[in-house]
């Protein structure tokens, strides 16, 4: 039997708590029909685990993803209507789970990250109710476009600057719809509705355009609330601020091409009736929630790769812990070449402006 | 001249002067044809009722205002004659003001005003008083069904009208908090330099569309049967312009002047706070 099909033959087992065999490893499991998700909308409520159940089903597409990659984690212990920690060390993992040592500007010394490289440990995060994953753009190995690069991450912030950590695959875009529905309470970030999701996507498709113009290939997910994700895959030549400079000025582009559409404004009452695209966090140690990552939204709706082909079918609610696993199983995972598409941009502007 | 859009009579208090309008403005834009690519004809636009699935003729169609989503209440032509429009073939004149009390904002359209047979004299009359008193006559005017407030002014030796739109009509001004804006004597003395350096009378002439010239150059050149060079689109244009910006924002990068995003650490906007842990 797969690792897979063990793991949820064992979760068919009805008791609230568990200890499960994952790999070898034995991980305990408690608290199994704490409602996460409350019911909504006519859906019954998602349990704990369900949430064990979802990433088990999704592992074999999103451990690669999230392959040497420092991971951030919020939990909410109690269901997404309760508190939430957004935790980035971690005193006493176990042992399959592995630790690296990282220099923090933030601590000013080195502190402990996690690495997710296996089920073992995905499905201890879901123990502690961590539903969104957040991992770095850049990852710890060097292979195969980052040779050379320094291995060493922590001890100083020049010895992090100088490492492989600094060089991300990906320069992203988080485009977030400002276009409220009206039916939001005061102080409260725009709903997901038809016509701000329909804009995000129409701006989505221009910018695929635009950067196709460039010979530059773009992968886009739904963010698993209102908005999307775009990635460039990119060689690691370029460290996070050239990362940044490089969406900072597609943004700057974007806006000034369509300024009716688009805002980069801090000030998020700047922002209404446009959507904010977001270059910001290409910068090392912030994120963007993972491909497949739950997120906190009552419907129980996950980040998920689409095909450019198909954007203009889907819509962010379409992609749930219910429903995601199965798409996933029939369609595969649009962004399983990602990291084999990655393109040389500084020979591809040389082409372009010469 | 082209043909009259209206005529009617100037009226105020005993004197009639009968007049025509003219439009004093036109656009020149080059207009285009829809047609279809595949066949080159030119496409008709149809009136297609979606309920009944047939084409409707003009006779069978009537107006409705969308009162709600979906929900119309139906005028007909004789709804429309009830309505009373006094000024139907005069320009009652209401009062004298001075032009520049006029905003700009006001002015709609601009229409010269001629006398008509035999009605010379008290349109000169009228002209030379406006000129003398430096004044513009408020007036109303119904053009194509609907009644417009309108201003009589004079202009180069004729009787200029401008329609006017009503108050209601111009848009609320945006509030902007520019009076705490603190500028400092020098940088408002440079200011006044700039001004000074570029300070010219206004020459309409200076000023061509210069898009629409190259367009009729691009039409002119199609006609010829010439192979009409790469007039590159605006997007195309585009698209170079980002790629020398982002090569541009690239190099600045390996150089070391690392561009800096507009917000780092210690200006951080409470929206991703709120974001990271919700």
């Amino acid at each position: 039997m797969s690792e897979v099909g063990d793991v949820l033959a064992q979760l068919d087992e009805r008791k609230p708590r568990l200890v499960l065999n994952v790999e070898g490893h034995a991980l305990p499991v408690t608290n199994l029909d704490k409602v996460l998700w409350p019911a909504a909308e006519g859906s019954s409520p998602l349990t704990k685990r369900d949430l064990l159940r979802y990433m088990t089903r999704v592992s074999p597409w999103l451990l690669p993803h999230l392959a040497g990659r420092p991971l951030f984690v919020t939990r909410y212990p109690d269901g997404i209507n309760g508190k939430s920690f957004y935790q980035k060390h971690w005193d006493e993992p176990p042992d399959f789970a592995r630790n690296i040592s990282i220099y923090s500007s933030h601590k000013e010394g080195d502190g402990d990250y996690l690495i997710c490289g296996n089920l073992a440990t995905l499905l201890w995060l879901s123990q502690m109710a961590g539903l969104e994953l957040h991992p770095w753009f850049s990852r710890i190995d060097p292979q195969p476009d980052a040779k050379g690069k320094g291995r060493k991450f922590s001890g100083s912030e020049a010895t992090l600057d100088k490492s492989v950590l600094n060089f991300p695959d990906f320069v992203v875009v988080d485009l977030d719809p400002y276009e409220y529905s009206g039916r939001e309470g005061k102080g409260e970030e725009p709903e997901l509705h038809r016509r701000a999701f329909n804009r995000t996507r129409d701006l989505a498709l221009r910018l695929r355009e635009l950067l196709t113009g460039l010979g530059l290939q773009t992968f886009v997910k739904t963010s698993g609330r209102t908005g999307l994700h775009l990635y460039l895959p990119i060689l690691r030549k370029f460290d996070y601020d050239a990362a940044r400079g490089i969406a900072e000025t597609i943004g700057r582009y974007a806006l000034q091409q369509w300024p009716g559409e688009v805002t980069l404004e801090w000030s998020v009452e700047r922002r209404t009736g446009k959507i904010f695209f977001d270059y910001n966090q290409n910068s090392r140690g912030k994120s963007l929630a993972a491909i497949f990552s739950p997120r906190r939204n009552a419907l129980g709706t996950v980040s998920m790769p689409v095909a450019w082909e198909q954007l203009e079918e889907i819509y962010p609610t379409d992609f749930t812990l219910r429903t995601a696993p199965d798409l996933l199983e029939e369609r595969g995972d649009p962004w399983a070449e990602i990291l084999s598409a990655k393109q040389d941009l500084a020979q591809l502007l040389e082409e372009r402006t010469a | 001249m082209p043909r009259a859009i209206w005529s009617g009579s100037i009226s105020f208090g005993m004197v009639t002067i009968p007049v025509k309008l003219f439009g004093a403005t036109e656009s020149r834009d080059i207009r285009f044809n829809l047609i279809h690519a595949t066949c080159g004809s030119k496409l008709q636009q149809k009136r297609w009722c979606p309920t009944d699935e047939v084409e409707v003729p003009w006779n069978e169609t009537s107006r409705g205002y969308e009162f709600a989503k979906g929900q119309y209440v139906v005028l007909t032509e004789e709804d429309f004659e009830q309505l009373p429009l006094p000024s139907k073939h005069t320009i009652e004149l209401s009062a004298f003001v001075e032009e520049q009390e006029i905003d700009p904002v006001f002015y709609e359209k601009s229409y010269y005003l001629e006398p008509a047979e035999r009605a010379e004299k008290p349109y000169a009359l009228l002209l030379k008083a406006l000129e003398e008193k430096k004044l513009s006559a408020t007036a109303s005017i119904t053009i194509r069904k609907k009644e417009q407030l309108c201003v009589l002014r004079p202009h180069k030796g004729t009787i200029m009208l401008e329609t006017l739109y009503y108050p209601d009509e111009i848009r609320q001004e945006r509030s902007s908090d520019l009076d705490r804006v603190k500028v400092s004597e020098k940088e408002l003395g440079m200011a006044f330099t700039l001004i000074e350096l570029l300070k010219k009378p206004f020459d309409p002439s200076e000023y061509r569309d210069t898009y629409r010239e190259a367009l009729a150059q691009l039409i002119e050149a199609k006609l010829e049967g010439k192979q009409v060079v790469s007039a590159p689109a605006a997007r195309d244009t585009g698209v170079i312009d980002l790629a020398e910006a982002l090569k541009r924002s690239v190099e600045a990068a390996k150089k070391g002047s690392k561009p800096k995003p507009p917000a780092r650490a210690g200006t951080r906007p409470a929206r991703r706070r709120t974001r990271k842990v919700g």
